[in-house]
């Protein structure tokens, strides 16, 4: 007995070793060589602890950018992320592990749903099902689920969204692929309906983005990690200079003050670069495992992929989409205040995947109008919704902290909105 | 045993559009019957790795024409990225030129 209790107390409440079991899982599904199993189950381990690394580098830099974004501007302002989120979400809450079983859940209850319905989509993102699974975990702990019932809800309701997305975007995904063959996995498609909606009242399709000559210089914008720094160095600069040397001097000790801003911004820009290399080790494993169980379970399965797969229809639909959206969000940084919400300040990453790609749905229903006006209301839209989440997060915890992707935001409104009063009624 | 070729898959950030390309390429080879050594990442890691294959989308190619790239490394640009048609007609005179097929 005293094992069974080791085991449960100290092995299956260390996320890392409960992902590593679930890619091993999924190796010996799959019939894998003992060989591959145990390097496989390895590299997860090892992934894991990467991505947990990377959180770490990426709290730091946001715990330093707020303290001097209060000093310089007598305000909170927060940095959306859903990396950061879920960083501390695993280091410092201890539910990595039930994450971890969610991420699994939502992928048996995706297959589930595609086996048994018309809605064939086998989301394959396998990052956004992870902010999917850790939005699930903290909002239903927060209403109190625990154990066992804490992952079946979080699977239920992240295996739904991983379903009903791509089908909602779908319609319009015929329209810009003009094919079936595939579907968007992307959990910011709310806001992807909701550009496309605005560009068609206000655009005409006829009038594509691509017949437009853009500059050169705006080509670079395709490169993820050097357009987030372009963003955030600026930020930092400024956020510094306004707190002044003084302040900024005790955070630097024996730095500058603007240098060492300067470092924090690429200190960022690591922290993401770190994470993600922990992600992509963890998905090598699990992610082709869990396509291979699909594929069979399911006849005629769509694949849903990650939004990168469209840009290649709609380049310049895409630096639009992220200019836009980023002018929009800046917007919202200002405006927000003004309604008594936080100040929520650009999140590069999703202004660059998620505008990019809501810039395509603009043009595809809009044209160059609807992708620059839907853009800039899609930049809006997606600094809004993390707002309503900012006094759930610090109740939970999260200081200065609050979520990206608007449908992970979506599923943390529900738990927020409607099943936690629902079980207080109970 | 014949040296494997190295193939790399490419996008943004290098996480999830590359990975998908990554398993379409590998369905086609496995088609033909090559085994080949295949892995994906960021664009600005890529050119680093020195693989005799690169594969990215279309919309990369503006950038990788800026980048040094060896003499040893071939591009291919999809429109489609896990389009199994495409990835096929695109690398096989490729595997054909380097003797693999």
């Amino acid at each position: 007995m005293s094992i069974i209790n080791f085991i449960i107390t100290n092995i299956l409440t260390q996320a890392a070793i409960t992902i590593a079991l679930i890619a091993m899982l999924g190796l010996i599904l799959q019939k894998k060589s003992i060989g591959q199993i145990i390097a496989g189950t390895f590299k997860t381990l090892l992934g894991f602890m990467v991505l947990s690394a990377g959180a770490g580098i990426i709290v730091g830099s946001l715990i330093y950018f707020g303290k001097i974004f209060t000093e310089g501007f007598h305000m909170q302002g927060i940095i959306p992320s859903i990396e950061a989120i879920n960083g501390q979400a695993m280091n410092e809450l201890g539910l990595g592990s039930p994450i971890a079983f969610t991420f699994l859940a939502i992928f048996v209850v995706n297959i589930i749903i595609a086996r048994y319905t018309k809605w064939k989509y086998i989301f394959l993102t396998g990052q956004a099902i992870l902010w999917m699974a850790t939005m699930c975990t903290v909002f239903g702990y927060s209403a109190g689920f625990r154990g066992a019932t804490l992952i079946i809800v979080g699977g239920v309701v992240g295996g739904i969204f991983a379903v009903a997305m791509p089908a909602f975007a779908q319609p319009l995904i015929r329209t810009i692929t003009g094919s079936d063959d595939i579907a968007l996995g992307h959990f910011c498609t709310i806001g992807y309906l909701f550009e496309a909606g605005v560009a068609k009242l206000v655009g005409n399709p006829e009038e594509s983005t691509e017949d437009i000559e853009l500059p050169k210089g705006f080509e670079f914008l395709q490169d993820t990690y050097l357009s987030v720094m372009v963003v955030m160095v600026p930020l930092y600069l400024i956020t510094a200079f306004f707190a002044g040397p003084e302040f900024g001097g005790n955070l630097a000790g024996h730095t500058d003050y603007l240098v060492y801003a300067f470092l924090q911004a690429i200190q960022f820009v690591v922290g993401v670069y770190v994470l993600l290399a922990g992600v992509r080790l963890i998905l090598a494993e699990i992610v082709p495992a869990f396509r291979g169980i699909a594929m069979k379970l399911v006849p005629n399965a769509i694949p849903a992929l990650d939004c990168p797969v469209l840009f290649p229809y709609a380049p310049h639909a895409v630096i639009i989409g992220f200019v836009t959206t980023t002018i929009g969000t800046v917007i919202a940084m200002f405006v927000l205040p003004m309604f008594g919400l936080a100040m929520i300040l650009p999140g590069m990453l999703t202004n660059f995947f998620a505008g990019g790609t809501a810039g395509i749905f603009g043009n595809a229903t809009g044209g160059k109008r609807g992708a620059i006006i839907g853009g800039i209301a899609h930049g809006f839209f997606i600094t809004l919704l993390p707002a309503l989440l900012v006094t759930i997060f610090s109740h939970l915890g999260f200081a200065n902290a609050t979520a990206t992707d608007v449908d992970t935001v979506a599923a943390a409104l529900l738990y927020a909105w409607i099943i936690t009063p629902l079980m207080s009624i109970f | 045993m014949k040296k494997k070729i190295k193939m790399l898959m490419v996008c943004g950030a290098g996480l999830g559009s590359s990975f998908a390309c990554q398993m379409s390429v590998e369905d086609v080879l496995n088609k033909m019957g090559v085994e080949a050594d295949l892995d994906h990442c960021d664009i600005s890691s890529a050119v680093s790795m020195n693989p005799e294959v690169i594969i990215t989308a279309m919309n990369f190619k503006t950038q990788f024409e800026q980048f040094t790239i060896s003499d040893t490394t071939t591009i291919l640009y999809l429109k489609n990225i896990v389009s199994k048609a495409e990835i096929e007609e695109k690398l096989t005179p490729l595997l054909k030129a380097k003797g693999v097929l």
